[in-house]
């Protein structure tokens, strides 16, 4: 549980201070050495990667808009035909948790491909 | 297994990254676009929480500082005319860039690069018209002729590419986000191409139109329908005044012959009808004050990001304030210490057409004269998203552009037709502004405006010593009368235009008895000028309500002429209605409905307040009996113009019997009358279905004036449905698409006070507090406090930038 919140809150910070000078891309990949670094198991890590970059997008997001008080998230719902600026709010957190979720979920994937053989011995 | 699910997971992962990274038909790129640290999110944030103290501005000779009033409007202080014009491309890219750089790809030809196939035959057409060839002219000349200017305009790209070098995904405007593209450098050539793109939006012609009469109806009733000049016409320049230069010679061919074709190909996009504009300067004499007062409303397409941007310009040697176009340089409308100045369009026929002959299939020659004259083939390379380019071939003639042929235009028969338009020519439109922004009287004005060529315009003039001017500038072909009316024989060399009419010659008029100089694109003289005048298009409603309430008016103060400048007596409607009465004979009509629209209708002052109900009666009772009267001309299986409303009421009122409502297809013999009665049935119908689907037909719901964003599928960026008045016709021509694109009023005293106002705001970003702000005060009819500011003035400052090198 430690180890999750860990990798919770460890991705949150690693967007807010590194996604503002790079591209979400650049994100996914560190997110992915992150959660291989803290090695939750694979669902475990989508998870918390996932909440991770999913909260920060949509404490970003939220935080932008009503901080501005900008119509332009309502005017890009309305351009892109899905509602209001609160829907893009959502679909921004969803796929900040898409995004997040499964880089975390790679970079754990790729740390048990280190992992010496007999630790998979009792599993199978 | 281990294997399987990381290189599953891992598959999956890239799949997702991929997907949401690349645009998916017309979905931009998700995640760029969503990712709140550089996606559209970022652009929520306003101008005033990004400033910054201090930026970066190479090749400055001295630090420039920029000072923000309350409504983000820019002042900017330089120590020479290269650093003022580098910071006005600077401060302009951060406000406008996707403005810019939009507007001269559609300048160029060029917007099928970004939306793909859709706008490939818009594309054409730009191209087909030459305004790039016009534009590279206009560079060469400033190379050849005047390369300190061309300095000047070179500072200003550079100021604009230092933005775009700079700018970072969070600041990229919001539309370079959706429609997924990056800015492209700036340069000398963009700011004369975006002139040029000016020129052809205010800029018309129907020679087309006009042959097609010519051969259908005959010269008699074409004169008769559409008469150079008409009954009381009440031109820009005052009537009597008197030509006091040495005409030059025109000599007009004994026999001329026009080709005889019935022309059935598309006539070029027009400027939209109500794309015209109100100028005047009041005398000393006539003021409560004792200064003169000048004011400028230039009407144009109503859009978002708006076509002004405000700032002043300022350096040790003069200060200018008033309305810039982004992309140009200098202020086009404004005022500085001494004067102030304005436009408005003068329409005048400057585009002709020449049919060419040529030799074979090749077109490598055509005929002149006896002998046989090469011609140049210029290859258009249009780029398409997501397709290969489309090659284009326009082959180029001593006259212009071969627009017509066998490629373009024309479905149905094999014509060629080339275009012989003054943008083709090299010019330096540049310089007047830069000159006019430190003009400081009438002598340097008058200067300003020789260099000028294209569109036309009339330039108004009033300064602080009292002098009140008017000026119609342009580069005008000296014509024989009837000239360029219709389509013209290329290779008959009588044909061409005999040279141009002398600056010194072009009808200008300098404080004249009345106590006032004014302009709304009507005729610009009487019929005394010497020189062939003619258009299409000449207003007949705003120049007359003008003039009588400009001479009818004493002790005039800023307030009487904001008035003025929001006037919505409806002259047309004054006019026509009481002939529309009489002709309907009112008592005939009983039933409930149409007596409660002819009673609203009675009582009608004849002004468009928005809240009137009346206007929209008559608006669309007179365009309904207006259709009705010339709609046997559809059939004609040609492009033709209809006689305009002006002519239209008075053949109501003088032969209302006359052969010319009579229908020739019915075996009844028509009359006014029945067109009236129709227009009013059809009335009737539209109403119904209106009330039924709206209810309230209040004119300001009924004409739904919108301010539009530049792309017009982005109709959430859109502002719609200003409660406003006004219409086309009226002194505030504010009708659904078109209106008042910028206010301003000078009063030129010792120290000049200014006003000013347009509908949008200063900043281009939809995220912006400052995108649409000034839409409700330009809506009310209200203005902005538009003074010249010092450097150190601290009232109504929002923040302050110093641009150092």
């Amino acid at each position: 549980m430690m180890r999750f919140i860990l990798l919770v809150m460890m991705t949150v910070l690693l967007v807010v201070f590194l996604n503002p000078v790079l591209p979400f891309w650049a994100i996914m990949i560190l997110v992915a050495a992150l959660a291989g670094l803290i090695g939750l198991k694979g669902a475990e890590s989508f998870l918390a990667g996932g909440l991770g970059m999913g909260l920060a997008w949509l404490g970003q997001s939220l935080y932008i808009s009503v901080g501005t008080g900008s119509p332009l998230p309502n005017r890009m719902g309305e351009l892109m035909g899905i509602g209001t600026g609160m829907t893009l709010v959502g679909i921004t957190a969803v796929l900040g948790f898409l995004l997040g979720g499964f880089s975390s979920m790679t970079g754990s994937l790729f740390r048990s491909l280190l992992k010496r053989k007999p630790d998979n011995l009792y599993r199978g | 297994m281990k294997y399987f699910s990381f290189f599953f997971v891992l598959a999956l992962t890239v799949a997702l990254a991929v997907a949401v990274s690349i645009p998916l038909g017309s979905i931009p790129p998700l995640a760029p676009l969503l990712d709140p640290n550089h996606g559209f999110w970022q652009n929520s944030i306003s101008e005033d929480a990004l400033a910054e103290e201090e930026l970066v501005l190479d090749n400055l000779s001295a630090p420039v500082s920029v000072v923000y009033d309350q409504n983000l409007i820019p002042h900017i202080f330089a120590e020479n005319d290269a650093d003022l014009y580098r910071a006005q491309g600077y401060v302009t890219a951060q406000h406008r860039l996707w403005q810019m750089d939009f507007q001269t790809l559609a300048a160029a030809g060029r917007i099928s690069e970004i939306v793909g196939p859709v706008a490939l035959e818009l594309d054409r057409i730009t191209r087909r018209k030459g305004l790039a060839f016009g534009a590279e002219l206009g560079l060469k000349h400033l190379q050849e002729n005047d390369p300190e200017t061309l300095a000047l305009v070179e500072a200003y790209a550079d100021g604009v590419n230092q933005y775009i070098n700079q700018l970072d995904d969070a600041r990229l405007p919001v539309e370079y986000k959706i429609l997924n593209y990056r800015p492209e450098d700036w340069s000398a050539y963009k700011s004369l191409l975006l002139l040029k793109y000016m020129s052809d939006m205010l800029v018309g012609d129907r020679d087309l139109e006009y042959s097609n009469l010519r051969k259908i109806l005959g010269k008699e009733m074409l004169d008769k329908l559409f008469p150079d000049f008409p009954t009381k016409v009440d031109p820009v320049i005052e009537v009597g005044k008197v030509w006091d230069f040495q005409l030059l010679p025109v000599i007009k061919p004994d026999s001329v012959d026009y080709p005889t074709d019935k022309l059935v190909i598309d006539p070029l996009p027009q400027p939209a009808e109500g794309a015209g504009s109100n100028n005047w300067a009041v005398a000393g004499s006539k003021t409560k004050n004792g200064n003169p007062i000048l004011a400028n409303d230039p009407h144009l397409g109503l859009n978002l990001p708006s076509l002004w941007y405000s700032m002043q310009l300022t350096t040790p040697d003069h200060s200018a304030k008033g309305a810039t176009l982004p992309g140009a340089l200098g202020i086009i409308s404004g005022f500085n210490q001494n004067i102030a100045w304005g436009v408005t369009n003068a329409t005048k026929d400057a585009r002709d057409w020449y049919k060419i002959r040529f030799q074979d299939e090749s077109r490598k020659a055509y005929k002149y004269g006896n002998e046989w004259k090469t011609s140049t083939f210029r290859i258009e390379e249009i780029k398409v998203k997501g397709e290969d380019a489309y090659l284009d071939t326009v082959v180029y003639t001593h006259y212009g552009p071969v627009v017509y042929d066998r490629t373009f235009g024309a479905h149905r028969q094999d014509v060629n037709f080339a275009l012989k338009w003054t943008v083709h020519m090299g010019s330096n439109e540049q310089k007047t502004f830069m000159e006019m922004n430190k003009a400081k009287n009438h002598a340097d004005y008058n200067e300003a405006l020789n260099y000028y060529v294209a569109p036309a315009q009339n330039f108004v003039f009033a300064s602080k010593s009292g002098d009140v001017a008017m000026r119609i500038q342009g580069k005008f072909p000296l014509k024989w009368k009837g000239q360029g009316k219709y389509f013209m024989d290329g290779s008959d060399p009588r044909m061409e235009w005999q040279g141009f009419i002398p600056n010194e010659h072009n009808a200008s008029t300098l404080n004249p008895e009345r106590g006032f100089v004014s302009s709304a694109n009507q005729h610009p003289t009487d019929s005394t000028y010497p020189y062939y005048v003619f258009d299409n298009s000449y207003e007949h409603y705003r120049n007359r309500r003008l003039n009588g309430k400009l001479t009818e008016m004493t002790g005039i103060t800023v307030e009487d002429m904001k008035a003025l400048q929001f006037d919505d007596y409806y002259t047309l409607a004054s006019e026509a209605l009481p002939v529309l009465m009489k002709l309907l004979g009112d008592s005939t009509i009983t039933d409930p409905k149409s007596r409660q629209y002819l009673e609203e209708l009675k009582s009608w002052d004849f002004f468009a307040d928005p809240n009137q109900k009346a206007p929209t009666l008559f608006f669309i009772w007179w365009n309904e009996t207006h259709q009705n009267i010339w709609k046997s001309w559809k059939d004609f299986g040609a492009p033709v113009v209809t006689p305009n409303n002006y002519r239209t009421v008075e053949l109501l009122v003088s032969e209302p019997n006359g052969a010319i409502f009579d229908l020739k297809s019915t075996v009844s013999v028509e009359t006014a009358r029945d067109h009236v009665l129709a227009g009013f049935d059809q009335m009737l119908v539209k109403m119904k279905d209106w009330e039924e689907r709206e209810g309230d037909y209040s004119w300001a719901n009924y004409k739904k004036t919108t301010i539009q964003h530049l792309v017009p599928q982005f109709s959430s960026f859109s502002v719609k449905n200003v409660y406003t008045g006004g219409g086309s016709g009226i002194i505030n021509a504010t009708s659904g698409r078109n209106g008042a694109s910028w206010r301003m009023i000078v009063e030129l005293g010792e120290e000049m006070t200014a006003f000013g106002i347009y509908p949008g705001g200063q900043s281009g970003n939809p995220g912006s507090k400052y995108y649409d702000n000034f839409i409700p005060i330009w809506a009310n009819g209200d203005y902005l406090d538009f003074n010249l500011r010092t450097e150190d003035q601290t009232e109504g400052l929002l923040f302050k930038t110093t641009l150092k090198d």
